[in-house]
């Protein structure tokens, strides 16, 4: 057992359920390294977890708190939460892109627009891998899975001009970036970026799943080819509406430049509460 | 004992603050947006939080994370806001966290009629997470007055068992206007029959214990106890299973930690029932009110007629309803939900019958025809059709 595992992971929980070759160790590596790089420990991170391959896999593996939410609504909760942690507190959720972008999306949205501090992974395995394999809006379009028989046909959330991450930004979000976990080294400064920044924080992380997307819509299970293919689209967004590639790098960087919610809240509730000791009527 | 004039909802927002409410996340509904409304300005005054939230889901959920954390949270709504706390009501129930929640009910099915009394959730608030293998407290207020005691009793409960409490009120509780009590003092609070429970954080590690005990402190996340909570089946440490046997633990567990300490839930008031009663009436909420009235003048009238008003709804108090008498159960609906237990529970009614109405409340002489239809043994034919033999 390596030190990053042995200091931050349960021991039960480890090396979890995710399958052969899956790209989610990868993905819970790069998190723990930019937790340990920027010397967080146990008392400084509450971890929560949404539904699905990323969520499920990584839920109770933190070894400090760690609470789990339904699917899609771990937004909420962790406003909720938010509220009662001091501020010094990191809030770190682990997410797929089914939950994030699709069921999840409304309160992703409302996150962003409060500005919560919280720093969203989004584990993006390019479709629902737990359930079998079917497509998500972030699946390529023309991907054969398990409910695309045909190929994926409709318009997702990644290409044709649409992208869900300036969604997110123009909600209010005041970090977002986008990385393939083949990138290595990117997504480690990314996430470290979004745990700095006081304030709403995502990060989406492609990451290959074997089993599904790469036997599926790659038909092959060899996993160099398959880390092969994610590597090749590793590439910036200029080149992700020609349809090459994901558009990995930082979209948007506003990191502590907008009133945070709970902040905000709390200031909002001391005023009233100056006010009313002073005299004032509202 | 501070006395004045004002509504259900104040009634309710006054007793959140009073039993240590800090967090209120809700989504504006008629008739329950008057709680939402005073606690935007009541929770500042007292340092709590105040949250509008995107739609009901979201808003319980809010309310649940500030639970997860440690603070007490309510939420309220009405019919089609209470369907989407569904999802973190069930979240609730099975991670064992603590909230409060309202359900003020209108006229349905669905959007119905907003600004006028319904009962058609009897059901729902107990069965409103999905998947069955658990046990719920739902209590029903019927006046200003209990609207303010039962609210701090749900908070009580809802830290006693660690688990979502429901107020099933109706509009014209919440909306209605009386004259309402409030405790300045703790021997106050005692007259009027309320209490605080201080949450403690669970030291851990063992979080799920397979017993039906309970003043168990829930889980605290953000204390460092290593606390790990989810509405998975949990183990011991609250880490997710797929183990049948610990489900079968958890599931026990959320059952039997309710059903065993029904001394500490179960709250009904009973009247006329010690002389052998011909009739007895069933009602909840107010309902209940004319209820009372009715049974009252039928007793004027030489008519040996009881009462029976459900406060707490689930568990169903079954023990009560143990004498071989004729049953009416009177409800703000018309498809009839009460009764159905009523029918279960009362193995020895010689007759169950059902008065529903739905929108405004019946009248006494709808019901003193009811009870004479009833006792005549016409109750289908001859009278009005919205009673019914069950």
């Amino acid at each position: 057992m390596d030190t990053l595992v042995e200091k931050f992971l349960r021991p039960e929980k480890y090396p979890g359920t995710a399958c052969r070759g899956c790209g989610l160790r990868v993905l819970h590596r790069q998190v723990l390294e930019a937790i340990d790089e920027l010397q967080l420990g146990l008392a400084d991170v509450v971890w929560g977890t949404g539904i699905g391959c990323t969520g499920r896999q990584t839920f109770a593996t933190w070894k400090g708190d760690t609470f789990a939410g339904t699917h899609g609504r771990v937004y909420a909760l962790a406003t909720g939460l938010r509220l009662a942690l001091p501020a010094e507190k990191r809030i770190v959720l682990t997410v797929g892109d089914g939950d994030a972008f699709t069921i999840g999306l409304l309160h992703l949205l409302n996150c962003a627009r409060r500005n919560v501090d919280m720093t969203v992974i989004v584990g993006d395995n390019l479709g629902y891998q737990s359930t079998g394999g079917q497509y998500s809006m972030t699946t390529p379009q023309g991907s054969r899975t398990d409910s695309s028989p045909y190929g994926m046909w409709e318009q997702n959330l990644t290409q044709n001009g649409i992208d869900v991450l300036r969604i997110i930004k123009e909600a209010g979000a005041t970090y977002v970036a986008r990385h393939s976990v083949t990138e290595k080294r990117a997504p480690i400064e990314s996430i470290k970026k979004a745990l700095q920044n006081r304030g709403f924080s995502l990060v989406q992380l492609v990451y290959p799943c074997v089993t599904h997307f790469g036997a599926q819509a790659l038909r092959t299970r060899d996993l160099k080819k398959i880390y092969q293919w994610f590597e090749e689209r590793a590439v910036g967004p200029a080149d992700q509406d020609s349809g090459t590639g994901f558009g990995c790098g930082v979209l948007h960087d506003a990191s502590n430049a907008r009133p945070e919610f709970s902040a905000a809240l709390r200031e909002h509730v001391n005023s009233v509460q100056r006010r009313s000791l002073s005299g004032e009527s509202n | 004992m501070k006395r004045r004039f004002d509504t259900g909802n104040a009634a309710i927002t006054e007793a959140a603050i009073f039993a240590g409410c800090r967090v209120f996340a809700g989504y504006p509904i008629t008739p329950a947006t008057e709680i939402a409304e005073n606690m935007s300005r009541r929770l500042p005054e007292v340092g709590g939080y105040y949250v509008q939230a995107e739609d009901e889901t979201a808003a319980l959920h809010i309310c649940n994370g500030a639970s997860l954390g440690g603070l007490k949270a309510m939420t309220a709504t009405s019919g089609p806001g209470y369907i989407l706390f569904a999802d973190p009501f069930g979240w609730a129930l099975s991670s064992e966290i603590p909230v409060v929640i309202v359900n003020s009910q209108r006229v349905g099915p669905v959007s119905g009629i907003t600004g006028a009394p319904g009962q058609g959730e009897f059901y729902l608030s107990r069965y409103l997470a999905h998947g069955g293998n658990y046990e719920t407290i739902v209590l029903a207020p019927a006046s200003v007055q209990e609207a303010f005691s039962l609210t701090a009793e749900a908070f009580y409960l809802s830290e006693r068992f660690r688990t979502p409490v429901t107020l099933l009120a109706d509009q014209m509780v919440t909306d209605g206007w009386e004259t309402l009590s409030l405790p300045e003092t703790p021997e106050d609070a005692e007259v009027l029959g309320v209490r605080t429970w201080n949450r403690q954080v669970h030291p851990g590690p063992e979080f799920y214990p397979a017993t039906d005990e309970i003043d168990i402190p829930p889980v605290v996340i953000g204390h460092n106890t290593g606390g790990a909570c989810s509405d998975w089946t949990p183990t011991a440490a609250g880490h997710d299973t797929e183990d049948v046997e610990l489900q079968h633990k958890h599931a026990y567990r959320l059952i039997y930690k309710i059903r065993n300490h029904r001394e500490l839930i179960d709250r009904f008031e009973c009247y006329g029932l010690e002389d052998d009663p011909e009739i007895i009436l069933v009602s909840y909420g107010t309902p209940s009110r004319v209820v009372k009235s009715a049974v009252n003048s039928a007793r004027q009238r030489g008519i040996r007629a009881g009462g029976i008003r459900l406060i707490s709804l689930w568990p169903f108090p079954d023990q009560i309803f143990n004498l071989p008498s004729r049953y009416l159960s009177v409800e703000l609906n018309w498809d009839g939900q009460l009764v159905r237990e009523v029918r279960r529970a009362a193995s020895k009614a010689m007759s169950v019958h059902f008065l529903g109405k739905c929108g405004e409340l019946p009248t006494g002489t709808e019901l003193q025809d009811a009870i004479d239809a009833i006792l005549k043994d016409q109750p289908r034919h001859t009278q009005s059709w919205k009673l019914e033999a069950w």
